[in-house]
């Protein structure tokens, strides 16, 4: 049999078993392990006297795996980026974002909403996490739009939608995810999904506005606040303002060399907010809670990342991700149709998945495929079919699943962040939730099209950093 | 999607013993925070020394890189037991009874045959490293300090020895659950609705803010 | 037919071309009887490939002995700093009196491996951002990408080898994790590293990383003989192959630096001896003792690198 045809069927039997409920990084890990089986014992011919060889030569592969895969530099940066976010809670830097937000922009037509999405955003800013953001907005921000009357379903889809801007917007587990799947400067990354993070909560606070001005009751603005108030609300949430200047300056420096690696911009950032945490008066008893938490979500993560590459190496024994991709690009259509097309199938993917599995499970075969199809890695954005060079388009992409990935933590039927506030509120069903956020549904989706069709916006911060 | 659960106990020998295995994890999942913990410190140390006095550190990257395997597989069999680690529950979500235990049998069995492998692919690249006919029993170091990496690689069989008794445990209580066909079995995560779920989520945070 | 799967990592450059060559090499003498896939980086990390061998998960695959000495102590012998060697046929010459000792053939016999053949790489000279930096009260503190016995020279001096590894040395020393980087000139033209520089230096020549290609043995063995014989028989001609090209990338070198706006740093030959005596013979004879302690031949291993070397010189190459 053909290495393609084993990777194939393989692949298949990984999809059945995910589909089956078994755990993604287990059932990958599996998948993996049994491709290499069969690939050795196939080049074997099969051979019954040589089949226990080709299993320990496949069990000392995959054996190796975990240790190789995971002791590397980078990858450290995921845990530091988690920690900030459990950190964070003891800090209560929420509700100080919350109220400082409140004090200085409520004063607009939809004000609270505004104030919201700012301070998801801002607490995106320390958090690597959708759902927990979207889960801590449920508890500070719903009950103060409802006190002004604001309307229940709006203001649920509001938190719901605000929660999303966290994967973008560095630090972000899932970008450095993705940047150590496909090899690229973690970084320009976390550069990139800067802008259009903050795009988004733009695009989101524009159409709060717009909303609360046609229908004035949705929304209405409040007032009153001195700007004495308005400055006392700033020193507690100053640490957000402080991590995001250091990781953003760690990594790149606008007035000269940037000040060191992402992981030690994450480590100070993780340090100022574990002093502020230590003054709001966490003890031993809530450091320890915080870090068991970490651990908890550090491991869960890097159970999918040493699974899944138990998977890719069989892969690249294989040779299917090569095959795919010449595959793709031999299509007649258009590199740009091809690509909505793929990313509508992480639209659909998205519906049913959790985002870093999705993405996980699918990266390996079809980042080089969309490499492939702008023309390799090695490419010049003038010989390009995207416009953009191999690194940049690595970047754009990565973006675009990433905001994609986002964007199905809104939609029916199970976007996560609905039945989170939901579940938060019970006052709330996932219906009600649902229908709140579906004018962001079409912002998002607007958004995505502008990110594609410029991808001026996700590329520029990436590209002043050389 | 994330799917922590609850996990009942009662009289049985498994429950028992679910609860003798379960400080061991929750000691190996500390562990691994503490390293994160260390790493920040570490980290933190590395950039001022190298920024504020010239001095930059020896070894960082080496430390580092043998930090990292505590970090991200210590605490695996602590996430099995209450099945944080993710999975599309599409599917399981709409069993009941039998026809799920079942499945989830199923399911435990296969990722127990993928760890016993692993252990000993695992316990295999660290026998690889280890010599002790060698200084430091030493047959393979870091790149800028030269130091052993043996203990490094020995995490990873340990981590997974572990992961297989706790896999050992949840394929006799879904087995007993099976055979019995009982309702809440014990020793095992229990599903959750997504809104049981997302309501179990805002409670733990609730609890800690 | 027999196919070998080649573990190798980064991407196609002039430090795999004797590989590329000697694939090629073997399918035309076996009428294709017996081929080689090359992977970049698809089969196993650079750091695990001599374990990829020994488990025979590959056939073939290069590794750098400085990655993990305590793999390969032997052939660190070649890593020692200052040894003098001024050209890659030197080099060549060198590595395959120290492969063909019974000592390195004993090592990699440990982990069912057999050494093929090396990848020849000149000095290892710095880049550097900001002033160059001349004399060795300058290399104090200085965060220099170097491995192995390289790293233990510049620590000799009071510098700090920080590793990152190739494909990250760019962003290291944009970041300013690293100030300068010892590279070979193809991996800073490959890894970008000479887009970042201010100067590099000519004439540091403090030693270079020593990277052999190794088969499995038993892949070995079990080759027919008429494939074993085009294997063994294609080895001078690959590395022959690799130094053309190499050459070919030493001339456009200069052309290259003034291109990038980078200027060539001439040490003086005072800073130099001080280096040398500073760096040189303490590691030579730490490594010496550390070696002869475990049971293995130091003194005969460097001896035979001093004398090869002089055989090298005074045959003219
Ligand atoms: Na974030
Ligand atoms: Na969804």
């Amino acid at each position: 049999m053909e290495p393609i045809e084993i990777g194939l069927w393989v692949s298949g039997g990984m999809l059945v078993m995910v589909v089956l409920g078994m755990r993604v990084a287990f059932a990958a890990g599996l998948a993996g392990f049994i491709g290499l089986c069969w690939l050795r014992w196939n080049g074997f011919d099969y051979d019954p006297a040589r089949l226990w060889k080709a299993i320990e030569i496949s069990v000392k592969i995959a054996g190796l795996t975990p240790h190789s895969k995971v002791s590397a530099q980078v990858l450290s940066l995921i845990p530091v980026f988690i920690m900030i976010g459990y950190l964070a809670y003891y800090a209560k830097l929420t509700t100080a974002l919350f109220e400082a937000c409140k004090r200085w922009v409520a004063w607009v037509p939809g004000g609270l909403a505004v104030s919201t999405v700012f301070a998801t955003a801002g607490f995106a800013a320390v958090s690597g996490a959708s759902v927990a953001t979207a889960a801590v907005f449920a508890r500070i921000a719903i009950p103060e739009m409802l006190k002004v009357g604001y309307n229940k379903k709006f203001a649920a889809g509001v938190v719901a939608a605000g929660g999303t801007l966290a994967s973008l917007i560095p630090p972000s587990a899932i970008l450095v995810i993705y940047a150590i799947i496909v090899e690229q400067d973690v970084g320009k990354l976390l550069l990139a999904g800067f802008v259009p993070g903050a795009f988004s909560a733009v695009v989101y606070g524009g159409l709060i506005i717009g909303i609360a001005m046609v229908w004035k009751n949705v929304g209405p603005p409040v007032t009153g606040f001195s700007w004495k108030q308005r400055f006392e609300s700033l020193p507690p949430a100053l640490p957000i303002l402080a991590v995001v200047v250091i990781i953003i300056f760690f990594v790149y420096n606008p007035f000269g060399d940037a000040w060191g690696t992402p992981t030690e911009g994450g480590a100070v950032g993780a340090f100022i907010v574990f002093l502020m945490a230590l003054y709001r008066g966490m003890r031993w008893g809530q450091l320890k809670e915080a870090l068991l938490e970490t651990a908890k979500l550090t491991v869960m993560i890097f159970t999918i990342i040493w699974g899944v590459l138990i998977y890719v190496r069989f892969l690249g024994f294989a040779e299917l991700p090569d095959a795919f991709a010449s595959w793709i690009t031999s299509l007649e259509m258009s590199p740009l149709v091809i690509l909505i097309c793929i990313l509508l199938a992480y639209a659909v993917l998205g519906m049913f998945m959790d985002a870093i599995g999705m993405l996980l499970l699918t990266l390996p075969v079809v980042y080089p495929a969309v490499m492939a199809l702008n023309g390799g890695e090695l490419v010049s954005a003038a010989d390009s079919a995207f416009g953009m060079s191999g690194p940049m388009c690595a970047i754009w992409f990565g973006i675009l699943v990433v905001k994609m990935a986002e964007f199905c933590l809104i939609t029916p039927p199970i976007g996560l962040n609905c039945f989170v506030v939901a579940g938060v509120r019970d006052d709330l069903t996932v219906q009600d939730v649902f229908k709140g956020v579906a004018p962001f549904f079409f912002a998002d989706a607007v958004t995505i099209a502008l990110l594609v069709a410029f991808p001026g916006i996700v590329l520029w911060l990436p590209s002043l950093a050389g | 999607m994330a799917g922590s659960a609850a996990v009942l106990e009662d009289s049985s020998l498994l429950s028992k013993l679910d609860r003798m295995l379960l400080p061991i994890e929750r000691f190996c999942a500390l562990l691994s925070g503490l390293a994160i913990f260390a790493l920040m410190f570490l980290a933190a140390y590395s950039v001022s020394s190298r920024k504020f006095f010239g001095a930059p550190m020896m070894g960082y990257v080496d430390y580092i890189e043998a930090a990292m395997p505590i970090i991200a597989i210590m605490g695996v069999s602590y996430v099995q037991r209450d099945g944080t680690h993710i999975r599309m529950d599409m599917l399981v979500s709409a069993l009941k009874g039998r026809v799920l235990w079942f499945f989830e049998l199923v399911s435990v069995l296969l990722i127990l045959l993928l760890i016993v492998a692993l252990t000993w692919g695992a316990w295999e690249h660290f026998d690889r490293s280890f010599d002790c006919a060698r200084p430091l029993c030493s047959r393979d170091s870091s790149i800028d300090v030269g130091i052993p990496i043996w203990p490094s690689k020995l995490v990873v069989p340990v981590a997974f020895a572990v992961l297989a008794l706790r896999l050992l445990l949840q394929a006799w209580g879904y087995g007993r659950a099976l055979v019995l066909g009982l309702e809440n079995p014990a020793a095992v995560p229990l599903n959750l609705t997504i809104e049981e779920q997302a309501m179990a989520e805002a409670r733990a945070l609730e609890e800690n803010g | 037919a027999t196919e070998w799967n080649v573990s190798v990592w980064g991407k196609r450059r002039a430090f795999t071309e004797h590989i590329e060559k000697i694939a090629e090499l073997v399918s035309e003498k076996t009428g294709g009887e017996f081929t080689m896939n090359v992977s970049y980086g698809g089969l196993s990390k650079n750091r695990e490939n001599l374990d990829g061998i020994s488990i025979g998960a590959f056939e073939m695959a290069q590794f750098c002995a400085g990655y993990h000495p305590d793999k390969n102590r032997v052939v660190t012998v070649l890593e020692l700093p200052f040894l003098g060697v001024e050209n890659l046929e030197q080099e060549v010459a060198v590595s395959k009196a120290v492969y063909a000792h019974p000592a390195a053939a004993d090592e990699m016999a440990q982990w069912n491996a057999k050494l093929l053949m090396t990848s020849p790489m000149p000095q290892y000279n710095l880049v550097g951002t900001g002033d160059p930096r001349t004399t060795l009260e300058e290399f104090e503190g200085m965060r220099v990408r170097a491995t192995g016995g390289l790293g233990k020279a510049f620590e000799a001096v009071g510098a700090v080898p920080t590793s990152v590894t190739s494909s990250e040395a760019y962003q290291a020393m944009e970041s300013g994790v690293v100030d300068t980087v010892a590279f070979a000139q193809h991996a800073h033209l490959s890894f970008g590293t000479i887009n970042q520089a201010d100067w590099w230096t000519a004439n540091l020549n403090p030693g270079t990383v020593n990277c052999p290609v190794v088969v499995n043995i038993d892949a070995y063995e079990s080759l027919s003989d008429a494939e074993r014989e085009a294997l063994d028989s294609s080895v001078d001609e690959a590395l022959d192959h690799y130094l053309a090209n190499y050459g070919e990338l030493l001339k456009r070198w200069d052309a290259v630096l003034e291109e990038k706006g980078v200027e060539k740093v001439m040490i003086s030959p005072e800073v130099l001896t001080e280096f040398r005596a500073t760096a040189a013979a303490p590691a030579r004879d730490a490594w010496i003792a550390d070696m002869e302690a475990q049971g293995l031949p130091g003194q005969e291993l460097y001896d035979l690198v001093v004398s090869t070397l002089e055989e090298a010189k005074a045959s003219g190459s």
